[in-house]
């Protein structure tokens, strides 16, 4: 058992015996006569939960007993009482199931005949067999609890210990004002200097002392990983094997969140993306299954998380156009998800890289890829140590201090002249004109800005903005604070964060300010249309399987789904039903394919504007081409796992 | 709805109150930071001690005009917590128990005290996360 292991079973135990304590009290409420049916429901849920977490980990002993105490509190709820007789035989097995959970065997097989043996018998039978074996069993859950081992722990409310991150992350910019201020004013300079470099050392080892407070493992979200992977795998057709290395590296809990479906997501992107099919593979002189690897490691004062892949990797011609975009992660984060506009661009590997991208900077990390054709891809994410501290540039506009993450910062200008594109103020730069940031116009009582204003270019996925200010204020390492529950609906900040003279500055999230004012204004409109009539799709499959699942997909997601089997059948319906509005359809398919079928569409001027999603399979760029030549909307690649895209383009263009 | 304590505020003409066991503290308006893209309601937030607190346009939220600002009521329910711009605090006291008409989504009802109404708020609506305000009327 590895120690990260441990500590997930370490986990599961302490909740287990929250459960087991509340099990208990309400049993014996319910023994005193005071319980009803709340104590029961309470009972049921504990036990239930035991069992949900005890079979999740493997604890096959403790989920059956807790099962069968879940049975016969079930059944106490139907019968509207909770004899007294059973009761004894209740506290017993939650005794016998907290021995269990603390890793004894064979305590669970006794109680969970005893318990069913209640519900067999009627209860006034069971009364007495009960009697008879509650002075036997009482002495048994007497004798000492073997000794598990274990390293003592405490548990403490994780607010608490953000409270105290934050009083060290002030402590740690107070002591550093404090250095700065005593600079050159104290004589005895010398001796004064190692006294602050020695409390600076403290309250280093202060801070990555808590900060480890906050940290779990990321085998926390890992073991479901190799399974759904061989899964997913032979479901396309291919084979593939997950590797994990460094599990056990800790992360700050707040990230460990935030980074899970990313990670999911690069390792749906490896198995659909990377690995090729058996036979392939075999040509190409590989081994016929795939080994994807999933490695975390600290890296400095970052945690480096690296997804490789064993696959075709991406093109030579990719990576010549990356040598032009800086890097090969610029270059393929540039490209969002497949629309037609990108439908030559990047083949089989960018899908959903600047979602991976956007995420990880929104976490204050950043993303390198690798590649090499025919030898495989690996994507490495570089997350922080802790969310709790950024650098940030301060400034100050409309009488109050801004921040933005120094990660996202490039250069500062000043600004003379402004031109327009798109009918928005912009500003030309080298040569090139960047949009100007709407934030003045947002802080409102901004004012006129001063003559030459700076302006701080920002830039993330290839995109850059320039924001304007009065005045800069400087680089500075910050604690981040959230503003609250009530606010968290409000986008477009990371955080806020108090500075030396107590003013608050709202840290700015770069990701919101680089959306186009399109995108801004499609998340509005999806925001208030969702009460809207659901849309309709129609979805064109030959394969039972596939249309099945993309209409359980969709009906899901609140849509209403009508099928075709066929061009000819979706044509049909197209023509009865004048509500539609998306079509997802299959490219092969019999009688009339997927393009036959857009080109009628876009052929019927009834119907020539109704947007139609191809779903292509992997890599398939003939007929990527073909569609964009005649007018598909957007493409999807065959890969149940990228439920979230498909939704997303359809949700775009179905206008909802 | 039962009586009890309560903090009475009053806002521009109209008298509200809020149960005592809801409000931390009462403090002056202080500096407020505006946070640009949030809904007209919210005036901003405010460092309270080394906190983040947003603040919440009372007379703005219950649509009052001729209002003098001049407190700030920090009040909580559950996790979510705000402070309420006010013109006044007025007092604390027993309150009898209030009618369950409320004429606003804001109000759960009314107290009647010496002949005069006074809004009992609905802390729930009124600390509501700003995506879901609304959605629920």
């Amino acid at each position: 058992m590895s120690a990260s292991d441990e500590e997930i079973h370490e986990l599961v135990r302490q909740e287990a015996g929250d459960c087991l304590q509340r099990m208990e009290s309400n049993l014996l409420a319910l023994e005193s006569g005071e319980g009803a049916s709340d104590e029961v429901d309470a009972i049921l849920r504990d036990a239930h939960s035991i069992k949900g977490s005890a079979a999740m980990i493997g604890w096959q002993e403790s989920a059956t007993l807790a099962n069968a105490i879940e049975d016969r509190m079930e059944r106490a709820r139907e019968t509207g009482s909770v004899p007294l007789a059973v009761i004894d035989p209740l506290l017993r097995a939650v005794d016998a199931l907290r021995r269990a959970v603390n890793g004894e065997k064979g305590v669970a097989a006794p109680l969970v005949e005893e318990l069913a043996g209640l519900d067999a018998g009627g209860d006034a039978e069971a009364a007495d067999a009960s009697a008879g074996t509650s002075q036997a069993q009482g002495e048994q859950a007497a004798t000492p609890r073997p000794a598990v081992e274990r390293v003592p722990t405490i548990r403490i409310d994780a607010a608490k210990v953000d409270r105290m991150l934050d009083a060290v992350g002030e402590t740690v910019l107070y002591h550093r004002r404090l250095e700065h201020a005593l600079e050159g004013t104290v004589h005895e300079g010398r001796q004064v200097s190692d006294e602050l470099d020695m409390g600076e050392r403290l309250l280093g080892d202060l801070q990555d002392s808590v900060v480890q407070m906050r940290t779990l493992p990321l085998s926390m979200i890992t073991s479901p990983f190799p399974r759904a992977i061989r899964d997913l795998a032979s479901e396309g057709g291919k084979e593939a094997e997950l590797a994990i290395s460094g599990a056990e590296t800790q992360l700050d809990r707040t990230i460990l969140e935030g980074i899970s479906e990313t990670i999911v997501h690069l390792l749906r992107n490896a198995v659909a993306h990377g690995i090729e099919p058996p036979e392939e593979r075999e040509s190409a002189g590989k081994p016929r299954a795939g080994r994807i690897d999933l490695r975390a490691h600290q890296r400095g004062g970052m945690v480096a998380i690296e997804v490789a892949d064993d696959g075709r990797g991406v093109s030579a011609e990719i990576l010549a156009r990356a040598e032009e975009a800086g890097s090969l992660a610029a270059l393929l984060s540039e490209t969002g998800f497949s629309t037609a506009e990108e439908v030559t661009e990047v083949a089989g590997r960018g899908v959903g890289l600047d979602a991976v991208k956007r995420s990880v900077e929104g976490l204050g990390g950043g993303l390198e890829v690798r590649s090499e054709p025919g030898k495989g891809t690996e994507v490495t994410l570089l997350l922080p140590l802790t969310l709790a501290l950024m650098r940030v540039l301060l400034f100050e506009r409309g009488d109050q201090p801004f921040a933005l993450p120094m990660t996202s910062v490039g250069r500062v200008v000043a600004v003379t002249d402004t031109t327009s594109l798109g009918n928005r103020p912009s500003i030309e730069i080298d040569g090139q004109v960047i949009r100007l940031s709407q934030l003045g116009e947002l802080a409102g009582s901004g004012g006129k800005l001063p003559e030459r204003p700076p302006a701080i270019v920002v830039e993330s996925l290839g995109r850059r903005l320039a924001v304007v200010c009065d005045e800069l204020i400087g680089e500075e390492e910050v604690v981040i604070k959230s503003l609250g529950a009530v606010l968290a609906g409000v986008p477009g900040y990371l955080g806020a964060a108090i500075l030396g003279d107590g003013r608050i500055a709202l840290v700015l999230d770069p990701n919101h300010l680089l959306k186009t004012p399109a995108e801004a204004m499609a998340l509005d409109q999806s925001d208030e249309t969702v009460e809207r009539s659901p849309g309709q799709v129609l979805v064109v499959d030959d394969q039972f399987s596939a249309r099945e699942l993309q209409r359980s997909i969709l009906e899901v997601a609140g849509y209403r789904v009508e099928v075709a089997r066929d061009g000819r059948e979706a044509l049909r319906r197209i023509g009865e039903n004048p509500d539609l509005d998306l079509v997802l359809t299959d490219v092969q398919m019999p009688e009339m394919d997927g393009f036959e079928l857009l080109e009628a569409i876009r052929a019927d001027e009834e119907h020539a504007s109704l947007p139609v999603v191809m779903v292509t399979t992997l890599g398939d760029e003939s007929s990527r081409r073909r569609g964009a030549e005649a007018g598909a909307d957007a493409y999807i690649i065959k890969n149940e796992f990228d439920q979230e895209a498909l939704l997303e383009t359809i949700e775009r263009l179905a206008g909802r | 709805m039962s009586g009890g304590v309560y903090v009475r505020v009053r806002v521009a003409a109209e008298h509200y109150a809020l149960p005592v066991e809801q409000v931390l503290e009462v403090a002056d308006l202080g500096e407020i930071a505006l946070v640009p893209g949030s809904p007209p309601e919210i005036v901003g937030v405010r460092n309270l001690r080394g906190q983040v607190i947003p603040v919440i346009g009372l007379a703005t939220m219950l649509g009052l005009s001729g209002d003098e600002p001049s407190r700030v009521v920090v009040a909580e329910s559950g996790e979510l917590r705000a402070g309420l711009v006010v013109d006044a605090v007025v007092d604390v006291g027993e309150m009898p128990p209030a009618s369950e008409q409320a004429e606003s989504d804001y109000l759960l009802g009314a107290f009647l005290v010496d002949g005069e109404l006074i809004g009992a708020l609905d802390l729930d609506a009124v600390l509501a996360p700003v995506e879901t305000r609304g959605a629920s009327t």
